[in-house]
């Protein structure tokens, strides 16, 4: 977008630096990775490059749910991404701590107009963002031991994480987990189930192909009999269920010992062993998020088959971190009381790096807007999963680190991943981000669907083909027709398509058409919803709209109310606890206030 | 609630009173009123001016006769098209009144929403935050009244185990779309049959409750009919427990329908006490006569009441062919107490005006009679408003149209589509289902996390 920016990070080697899992993508993360790639994000990119396993999950249900996920080389993945960077002309990286804001003004109506480094250094600038990540006040739990940390052994950020603090903003403290790290050397690999990726994977770019590189199994485990009873042996050392942690932590992100005490029928848990990289020994043991003591933590190891031997590099752990109450955000994640100010990321209270990932675009664009003095940008509901994340960030909250799924997502048949460019590059390219390089081949791809949609529209099948289709005598021979069944595949036309068309025709663009065809009363009754939903809630309320002295409120949903400070009447609605009457009270009220005004 | 659409409601307080007014507001209040009314030949809707017109049954008969004004938007109650009736103020007409324009197309009010249309288009000028306040305040009473109700209530009661049951069913489905990487299993086809099972019996059976519910609180039209000089004024007052109808031995004293309303076992009946029904004689009667075979036509019950002391002639059983062809009636012997002159069939019931004698059974049998699913005990739970019946329908409709796409390679995401249709139905009813509802039910029924 063209603005002077300086990327503060107190370690400019581990920008990037994968703390959980180094995976990216899965079930509603991998449509986040698709929405930040078509506004011009390079977190798409990147894990082509250097993906070692990609699988398309959930494809034995509809495509609206279908959503990539690759296993990454965690080095390679901190390395490229520094190298996108450093290509920027505009950013200027710096090795340092920030130890405080500076902030003007009185409280409730400050503004930030730069950063002070622990060394001295002063920086002015427009806009800030902040991201710090785990790091804000970071402790860390093994077992009975604690130590702060901002990850995995790195320094937390300690100064400014009391400034914040002190600022007159809502703090939670959120609590998330990692397992431990084995030597792939000590595992008996042969008494594993092996998982292998896609043969052909599905690449998270738009810009990407086809992905060649060849890719590596992971492997799925048990945990046994022996296991449980190694937990419950050593149940009251978890600092967990001492009371030692007060974080709240994921319910869908369990640690081992969370799964044994809350579901104790069940008689034995998947773990997953997904190798960290290519030149590395280490492996990741994905389900065993623990922050026991390290001997229990070997223990339960080695009760399950093929890790009787095993070799930890580096233990589970759980980590404490400050959040702040999201709802002290507005749409463009800037703090309402704090001009100039964003925030993204987990400080924010989400977790995972796509969560993250999106915040970081929406709040940077959003801040560069703001230096050169332009709107904010919003994405609604209805645009992306992008934009539900921050509409329920803002709206709702986040009790626990807040994870994308597609079951927020009320209009999840619309926003696919097929059709992410669709929604959200347009956008992308106005606001500056989407180069020429990815406006073309957008363009190039939007002339396909059209040209397929065409084709398609009038194509009477061939009496020879029926056998081959599954076509009797007296169906309807159109191809629209054919298509609506469950087994038609349009790959099937591929050849016919493209001898049409004269030209080949990518992969996504042809899926695209074949799912709005097959679905379409589906998409449609959708899509009557989504206009539904834009007609009642478009009505906007005023930022200082006085919600005290409205006779028809509790004063229980007037603090709600005031704790969010809605945008629109229709966020009003989806606040917890905000009922129809109050409002159709707010309607009123508004209503009345606009006609003294002579609105 | 959507401002664009025509609204109907009862606009005079709940209860009983002389008159009562239905009114219908929005751009299509008049053709909706058109299509269920009846203008004197030649008239049409002139703005502003009372007419008479006779409201319809959907078969085409008439139920009442009702004064309709028509106000054209911009100068009415809420600035739009408003068509106002003021019916005979019995709570079982009105209902029918607005469930005929319901079915003619017009939206259920929500409370106080003619008010509120009156407010946003400026009709309503309210200046000072007081009349505002009151506004409000009665808005908000009713809701809460409602919510209060609704919360602590005999519905909510019945509702929320089914929708524990609707979160179960999505959570099932959800998880295995949200999850599948976490060793969750998926539902199958049968596993989903059997939660929609149980679901559709009871929205089913609540469905058909309301046919008692509007019973219970609308209450029933009895028709009482018979020839001339059977007792039938003599059991409408014993019935009423009082002298009301003109009872005398000359044939064809009741000249007209009279009607009154009792009360048996708490329910509203509204008795129509019918003109002897036998051969024309002079016009005012066959007047009569034509007017009793349409109180038949219109009543929920008739009671074909003969003279058990004297032989059975033509004309009695001219009244039983008329009640059978046209619907639900029970059949009574009056004059049990003199000796009988001829054989009762079985269906007749026994009954005596002078005595009292067969009408505690009587009454009894009004009761069964007078809903099609028959009485249903308050413990088992039922409905008692058609707002609240519409969107049980609703709910069940969706419900069925998710089940009928079962097994016909559906996607489960796709099928989910009916399956929050059904939810958010009750929902109107309940209150809101959020998405950490279902997942929080997801996260207390299956061990998710990798």
């Amino acid at each position: 977008m063209g603005l002077r920016t300086a990327l503060v990070t107190m370690n400019a080697d581990l920008i990037a630096q994968m703390s959980c899992n180094p995976a990216i993508g899965g079930i509603a993360k991998g449509h986040l990775v698709r929405e930040i790639d078509a506004l011009g994000g390079v977190m798409g990119e990147v894990t082509d490059e250097v993906g070692i396993q990609f699988r398309l999950l959930n494809t034995s249900r509809g495509p609206a749910v279908w959503s990539p996920r690759a296993q990454c080389d965690k080095r390679q993945y901190r390395v490229r991404m520094k190298e996108v960077l450093e290509q920027e002309p505009n950013v200027r990286i710096l090795q340092a701590e920030v130890a405080s804001l500076r902030v003007h003004g009185e409280v409730g109506k400050q503004v930030v107009d730069g950063v002070l480094l622990a060394d001295g250094r002063e920086l002015r600038a427009g806009a800030v963002v902040v991201t710090t990540g785990t790091f804000l006040n970071g402790l860390a739990h093994v077992g009975e031991k604690t130590y702060t940390c901002g990850r995995n052994g790195e320094a937390p950020s300690v100064a400014l994480g009391d400034q914040l603090r002190q600022s007159g903003l809502r703090w939670g403290r959120l609590k998330t987990g990692t397992p431990p790290r084995l030597d792939g050397r000590s595992i008996d690999w042969d008494r594993f189930e092996a998982q292998e990726g896609d043969r052909e994977p599905t690449p998270f770019s738009f810009l990407t192909e086809r992905i060649e590189r060849e890719q590596i199994k992971c492997h799925i485990a048990y945990t046994t009999e022996r296991t449980r009873e190694v937990v419950r042996a050593a149940i009251d050392r978890s600092p967990l269920y001492s009371g030692q942690i007060e974080g709240i932590g994921p319910r869908y992100c369990p640690s081992i010992e969370d799964k044994f005490v809350k579901f104790p029928d069940k008689e034995r848990h998947q773990l997953f062993l997904e190798p960290e990289g290519l030149d590395t020994n280490e492996v990741y043991v994905n389900g065993m998020s623990t922050s026991m003591p390290l001997d229990v933590q070997v223990a339960m190891l080695e009760s399950v088959p093929g890790l009787e031997e095993v070799e930890v590099i580096r233990p589970g752990y759980a980590i404490e971190y400050d959040a702040i109450d999201p709802r002290e955000l507005d749409h463009s994640l800037e703090v309402k009381t704090i001009g100039n100010l964003f925030l993204a990321g987990q400080i924010n209270g989400t977790s995972g790096y796509e969560e993250a990932g999106c915040q970081g675009l929406m709040a940077g664009i959003n801040a560069a807007r703001r230096v050169r003095g332009e709107n904010g940008v919003r994405l609604e509901r209805t645009d992306g999963y992008i934009g539900i994340l921050i509409d329920d960030l803002v709206t709702k909250g986040a009790d626990e680190p807040y994870r994308m799924f597609t079951s927020r997502a009320e209009f999840r048949l619309h926003l696919r991943i097929d059709n992410a460019d669709e929604r959200l590059t347009g956008l992308g390219r106005s606001v500056g981000l989407v180069d020429d390089r990815r406006w073309e081949n957008f363009e190039r791809r939007q002339r396909e669907r059209e040209v397929v949609r065409g084709l398609l529209g009038t194509l009477r099948l061939s009496a020879a083909r029926f056998p081959e289709l599954g076509i009797e005598n007296g169906d309807n021979p159109m191809a629209a027709a054919w298509l609506r069944r469950p087994e038609a595949q349009i790959e099937a036309l591929r050849p016919w398509i493209e001898g049409q068309y004269g030209e080949s025709v990518g992969r996504e663009g042809l899926r695209s058409v074949e799912i709005e065809l097959k679905y379409a009363g589906y998409i449609d009754q959708q899509r009557r919803q989504m206009d539904r939903l834009r007609d009642s809630g478009e009505r906007t309320i005023p930022r200082e709209f006085r919600y005290e002295g409205i006779p028809g409120l509790s004063r229980e949903i007037r603090s709600k109310l005031e704790a969010v400070r809605p945008e629109t009447l229709g966020q009003a609605g989806r606040i917890p606890g905000v009922t129809p009457a109050a409002i159709v009270v707010l309607d009123c009220y508004l209503t009345l206030g606009e006609r003294r005004q002579g609105v | 609630m959507h401002l664009g659409d025509t609204i109907v409601a009862i606009s005079t307080p709940p209860g009983r009173g002389g008159l009562g007014v239905v009114r219908i507001s929005g751009a299509h209040a008049r053709p909706i009123a058109a299509s269920i009314l009846r203008l004197p030949a030649g008239a049409s809707f002139t703005p502003w001016r009372a007419h008479l017109a006779h409201l319809l049954s959907a078969g085409g008969s008439v139920v009442d006769q009702v004064i309709v004004t028509y106000f054209a938007a911009p100068r009415s109650f809420t600035a739009e098209d408003v068509v106002e009736l003021s019916c005979h103020g019995s709570p079982a007409i009105l209902h029918h009144a607005v469930e005929r324009a319901a079915a003619a197309g017009a939206r259920l009010a929500e409370p106080g929403e003619f008010t509120f249309r009156a407010f946003l288009n400026g009709r309503i000028d309210l200046p000072q935050a007081e009349a505002i306040h009151d506004l409000i305040e009665s808005t908000t009473l009713y809701q809460a009244r409602v919510a209060a109700r609704q919360s602590g209530g005999s519905l909510a009661r019945l509702l929320h185990p089914l929708k524990a049951q609707f979160l179960d069913l999505i959570a099932l489905l959800e998880a295995g779309i949200d999850f599948a990487e976490d060793d969750v299993p998926v539902a199958s086809e049968t596993q989903i049959a059997a939660r929609i099972a149980p679901l559709e019996a009871e929205l089913d059976r609540l469905v058909r409750s309301y046919s008692w519910g509007k019973v219970v609180t609308s209450g029933i039209t009895l028709a009482i009919a018979g020839r001339p000089n059977v007792g039938k004024s003599s059991l409408f007052n014993r019935l009423l427990q009082q002298d009301r109808a003109i009872v005398t031995d000359i044939a064809g004293t009741t000249r007209d329908t009279v009607s009154e309303t009792a009360s048996l076992d708490g329910i509203p009946i509204r008795l129509v006490d019918t003109a002897g029904i036998r051969e024309g004689h002079d016009l005012v009667e066959r007047l009569g006569i034509e007017r009793s075979l349409q109180a038949m036509a219109d009543a929920d019950l008739t009671l074909v009441v003969w003279d058990l002391s004297q032989p059975l002639i033509p004309d009695d059983e001219q009244v039983l062919d008329r009640a059978r062809t046209q619907g639900r009636y029970l059949l009574l012997g009056n004059k049990c107490d003199l000796a009988p002159a001829f054989p009762p069939p079985a269906e007749l019931l026994p009954v005596s005006a002078a005595t009292g004698s067969g009408f505690d059974l009587l009454r009894q049998r009004i009761v069964d009679a007078a809903s099609p699913g028959g009485r249903l005990e308050l413990e088992s739970g039922f409905i008692t408003s058609l707002r609240q019946e519409r969107l049980l329908r609703q709910s069940l409709d969706s419900l069925r149209k998710g089940l009928a796409s079962l097994g016909h390679g559906v996607p489960h995401e796709m099928l989910l589509l009916d399956f929050y249709a059904a939810l958010e139905a009750l929902d109107a009813i309940t209150g809101k289902t959020t998405a950490d509802d279902i997942l929080n039910r997801i996260f207390s029924t299956f061990c998710i996390g990798k």
